[in-house]
């Protein structure tokens, strides 16, 4: 205590200078203008430098929150822009010649619009799963086909859900011609690309040429005739050399396949019961 | 002492009414103007307490500072000047007068001695009173011109002062 009186008494003069600058302030930042206003301009920089340095770092420890808002924002928009892609190239779809013929030969047939979503293309028997069901009037041995040909046939039929064998699957079977010939085959896969099949049968005096079209015969219920499967790539002979084996291109790019219709046919009854009628009395 | 009191209460009195009345209008290129109110702190004994330098260095710029509409400015700059002066004057000091008590003037300080003093705390004053005046390092030229100035301006007018007082004092 003694100390500190002995301090203040010998710097006595300093305090004295200190307070009475500040007096000296006081009467410059009060009385004149200039000075008041650089004052409370300063003044208000450094309590906009501390606020600012204190936003900064409250900002820091809130990075937590924020990025965990951002990954959910970005999923929500991720998805938006899915969304949003789809229904752009729904909107700007211009049809090829396939997708014309194929509608103008099915105007006469009911077609159920379909989206593929689930797809499997590794094995060598491939299934497509469409979101459409016998709700929506599919049934089974129905034909599928989409915007680059014959896509496969309703093998099994859930409420709302439909599963296909598309025409990459080695059990898939249908019957098919060359376009302008009468002569049928039946259209197979043996597996490797998505984008070659085979046609055997085809008679060898059968005038089948490279690059010719491949398409439906309508000789089964399930797709009419002339809807397009492929085009020849190759001309061969069969494994018993009796026909013609005809390598086609095919035109369903099965990697790449979203959009398809199911192909209600209003005669399948008929041509069942007709085929049924004719085992029957066959095997008697 | 009365007497003392008395002279320097006249002093004090004199450079208020000088600055007030002649040297505030003096403006040398428009930037120099002489503030020898400093002579005041400069005269007064070397014995006097240190606070009693800041104090009346205040209150001489009060006064100045009322007169001439600059509240605070020349309070805060004398104010200082008052802080540092007695370091200036044992600064200055002879070291065979170290032990004496002695008013500053051109006789005991010896004539560059006092002409030193005399700018030192001249050129104290002045920074701080333009530095405090502008509040403002934007036209750094003419503060620096206006410093320059009004320092030798006043320094001049303190010597000139000085010589006066020492001349009536001898006769």
């Amino acid at each position: 205590m003694r100390n500190l009186l002995d301090f203040l008494r010998k710097y006595n003069y300093v305090f004295l200078f200190l307070l009475l600058e500040i007096a000296s302030f006081v009467l410059l930042f009060r009385f004149n203008n200039f000075q008041g206003s650089v004052w409370f301009t300063s003044a208000n920089t450094v309590v906009a430098t501390i606020n600012g340095a204190y936003g900064d770092m409250m900002a820091y420890l809130n990075l937590q929150t924020v990025n965990r808002d951002l990954t959910q924002r970005n999923i929500v928009l991720q998805q938006q822009v899915e969304q949003l892609r789809v229904a752009l190239a729904r909107a700007t779809h211009d049809s090829t010649y396939t997708e014309k013929r194929i509608a103008e030969i099915l105007s006469d047939y009911e077609m159920i619009p379909a989206r593929v979503v689930s797809n499997t293309t590794r094995g060598s028997n491939n299934y497509l799963v469409i979101d459409r069901g016998s709700a929506h009037g599919v049934s089974t041995e129905m034909g599928v086909v989409g915007g680059g040909g014959v896509v496969g046939i309703v093998y099994l039929v859930e409420q709302h859900h439909s599963l296909v064998i598309p025409v990459t699957n080695k059990k898939s079977n249908i019957s098919c011609r060359v376009r302008g010939q009468s002569y049928h085959g039946f259209l197979q896969w043996e597996g490797g690309s998505l984008r070659r099949a085979f046609v055997d049968d085809i008679p060898r005096y059968a005038a089948a040429k490279v690059g010719e079209v491949v398409e439906t015969s309508g000789y089964s219920s399930m797709f009419p005739p002339g809807i397009f499967v492929g085009r020849v790539k190759k001309v061969g002979n069969s494994p018993d050399g009796q026909s013609y084996r005809l390598d086609v291109s095919l035109g369903t790019d099965f990697a790449n396949i979203r959009d398809v219709s199911v192909i209600a046919t209003p005669h399948k009854v008929e041509i069942d019961s007709l085929y049924h009628h004719a085992n029957t009395q066959l095997s008697m | 002492m009365i007497q003392t009191i008395l002279s320097r209460i006249g002093w004090f009195l004199l450079l208020v009414a000088l600055q007030v009345f002649v040297f505030n209008h003096i403006h040398v290129l428009g930037y120099a103007t002489p503030m020898p109110y400093v002579f005041f702190l400069l005269i007064l004994p070397n014995d006097l307490p240190r606070w009693l330098f800041v104090a009346l260095g205040f209150l001489l710029g009060l006064i100045i500072d009322m007169f001439a509409d600059t509240p605070g400015v020349a309070s805060a700059s004398l104010c200082a000047t008052g802080l540092a002066i007695p370091f200036l004057l044992k600064a200055m000091t002879p070291s065979d007068k170290e032990e004496e008590v002695f008013i500053p003037s051109l006789h005991t300080l010896g004539r560059f001695r006092f002409m030193l003093f005399a700018a030192s705390a001249s050129l104290i004053n002045i920074v701080l009173y333009f530095v405090i005046e502008l509040f403002s390092f934007y036209n750094w030229e003419s503060l620096l011109i206006g410093i320059g100035g009004s320092w030798l301006l006043t320094w001049l007018f303190v010597i000139a002062i000085e010589s006066i007082r020492s001349a009536t004092k001898k006769k």
